[in-house]
C-alpha cells in the first residue's frame, strides 16, 4: 500500500536509500508490486566506508542525489497479496527500484527478494537483475 | 371531531353497508342448500321453528318427530362449509357428469436429505482423496498425530517446477488454518535478510511435498506464534538448517524428493528424538 508521503525503501545501487512516494501512476488506489511511482529521493546510499569518511561526500558512482524526483517500481511490500492458487505473500518492508521514464532501471544490481508479481507487469529486466523472487 | 368524521371518511357508511349486505348473502346462501330438502323430503313433517336444525334430521329419515339435537345447532354455519358434501346426500342435486379421470401418480425422487445428508462435507472428502490420495500430508497435519507438524516448527514447502514460483519456501510455521481442504500454514522466513511470510495451501496441487526440517523443542504455548514477527522474538533465516537437513537427508539416502515429511516415520522418529 504505497501512496503519497509513503517512504520506501530502495534497493537498487542508483544511490538512493530512502524514497518518498510522490504519486502512485495510472491509478487512484495505492501502488502494489508492480507499479510505477514517482518518488523523491530522500536520503542517499554511502557506498563503502571510503566514502563515508570523505565528511560527509558522496560517491561518483551514486546516479541520484537527494531531492531529485524519479520514476520507481515497488517490488515489495508489507501489504499481502494473493495469488491466483490462493497462496498470499507478505514481506516485512516496502521497497522500490528506480526506473527512468523509458522503464529501465537505473541501478545495475539489486540487493533483495522481489515479488514475482513483477512478471505478470511486464518487468522482466527487473527480475533478471534481481537475486531472487517469491 | 366525531362531526368532522362523515368528512373525513365519507365512504365509511357504505363499508359498512356492504359488509351487512355481504353476510346477508352469506348466510342466505348457506340456507339455499337446506331449504330445498326441506320442501321436498319432509313435506308432511310440521315445519320445524328453526330451518338450520331440521338440516340433518331431515338427509337422515323422513321421520315424523325431528328431534331438535343440541349438538347440531351450530350446523348452520357448518352447513356453509360443508355444502358440497350436503348436496350430494340430497335428491335433485346434479353430480358431475363425467367420471373423474384416474391419476397418474409420479413417483418422488428421493430425498437428497437422506440419500447425502452433507453435501459439502461430501465434496471435500471427494477433494482431499483427490489432493490427498496417500493421505500422507493429512497425516502430517492431523491433530491426533503425535508426529505431526505444529506450529513453531520449521517447515519446508517444495513446490512443483512449472508452477510459477520459486522452488521451495522454508520458514518458522506460525499458523495453521484447520479449513479442510482449504487447510493452509503460515510459514515465516527470511531471504536476503528481508522477512517474508507466506500462506501455503496444504493441498494446492502446486505442493509437490512439505518436509519438517526441525521441529519446536518445546510446545509452542500459542496456536499462534505472530510475535515472532516482532524483532526480539524473530526467528532470523533458516537458510542455514535447511542445507543441513537436506544434507543429511540425501547422505541417509532417504531422497525427499516426492515425500511427505510424515511418510517416511522412521526419519521422522530419529528427528524427533534430537
Amino acid at each position: 500500500m504505497i501512496q503519497l508521503k509513503t517512504l520506501v525503501n530502495c534497493i537498487d545501487n542508483s544511490g538512493a536509500a530512502i524514497v518518498e512516494c510522490v504519486k502512485v501512476m495510472r491509478m487512484k488506489r495505492h501502488a502494489r508490486i508492480g507499479d510505477r511511482i514517482i518518488v523523491v529521493v530522500q536520503k542517499q546510499r554511502n557506498f563503502g566506508p571510503e566514502s563515508a569518511g570523505g565528511g560527509g561526500a558522496v560517491s561518483i558512482s551514486n546516479k541520484v542525489r537527494r531531492g531529485d524526483i524519479r520514476h520507481a517500481v515497488v517490488v515489495r511490500t508489507v501489504k499481502k497479496y494473493q495469488r491466483a492458487d490462493g497462496s498470499v505473500v507478505k514481506f516485512d518492508d516496502n521497497a522500490c527500484v528506480l526506473v527512468n521514464k523509458g522503464g529501465d532501471p537505473i541501478g545495475t544490481r539489486f540487493n533483495g527478494v522481489v515479488g514475482s508479481e513483477l512478471r505478470d507487469k511486464k518487468w522482466s529486466k527487473i527480475l533478471s537483475l534481481a537475486p531472487m523472487h517469491v | 371531531m366525531a362531526t368532522l368524521r362523515p368528512t373525513h371518511r365519507p365512504l365509511a357508511c357504505w363499508k359498512s353497508a356492504l359488509r351487512q349486505a355481504r353476510i346477508q348473502k352469506h348466510q342466505q346462501r348457506a340456507l339455499w342448500g337446506l331449504s330445498t330438502p326441506e320442501t321436498s323430503a319432509a313435506p308432511d313433517v310440521p315445519p320445524p321453528p328453526p330451518p338450520v336444525e331440521e338440516a340433518r334430521p331431515s338427509s337422515e329419515s323422513p321421520a315424523s318427530v325431528p328431534p331438535p339435537l343440541p349438538i347440531y345447532i351450530p350446523s348452520a354455519k357448518v352447513a356453509q362449509f360443508h355444502l358440497p358434501g350436503c348436496r350430494t346426500t340430497l335428491p335433485g342435486v346434479v353430480k358431475p357428469a363425467h367420471e373423474m379421470k384416474r391419476m397418474r401418480f409420479v413417483v418422488a425422487p428421493p430425498n437428497p436429505k437422506k440419500t447425502c445428508p452433507d453435501p459439502v462435507k461430501a465434496v471435500e472428502d471427494a477433494q482431499l482423496q483427490l489432493l490427498d490420495p496417500t493421505g500422507a500430508r493429512r497425516r502430517l497435519f492431523d491433530k491426533s498425530n503425535i508426529e505431526a507438524a505444529k506450529v513453531g516448527d520449521i517447515l519446508l514447502v517444495r513446490f512443483r517446477p512449472g508452477s510459477g514460483q520459486s522452488d521451495q519456501f522454508a520458514g518458522v510455521c506460525i499458523n495453521i488454518r484447520r479449513r479442510g481442504v482449504d487447510s493452509a500454514i503460515l510459514l515465516r522466513g527470511q531471504l536476503t535478510r528481508v522477512g517474508v511470510e507466506m500462506w501455503v495451501k496444504l493441498f494446492s496441487p502446486n505442493v509437490e511435498g512439505i518436509e519438517v526440517v526441525q521441529r519446536k523443542e518445546k510446545r509452542a504455548r500459542r496456536a499462534r506464534l505472530y510475535y515472532m514477527r516482532q524483532p526480539k522474538h524473530d526467528a532470523g533465516s533458516v537458510e542455514n538448517l535447511v542445507r543441513q537437513y537436506q544434507r543429511r537427508s540425501q547422505a541417509l539416502g532417504t531422497g525427499a524428493k516426492g515425500r511427505d515429511g510424515n511418510s517416511h516415520r522412521k526419519k521422522n522418529n530419529k528427528k524427533g528424538r534430537k
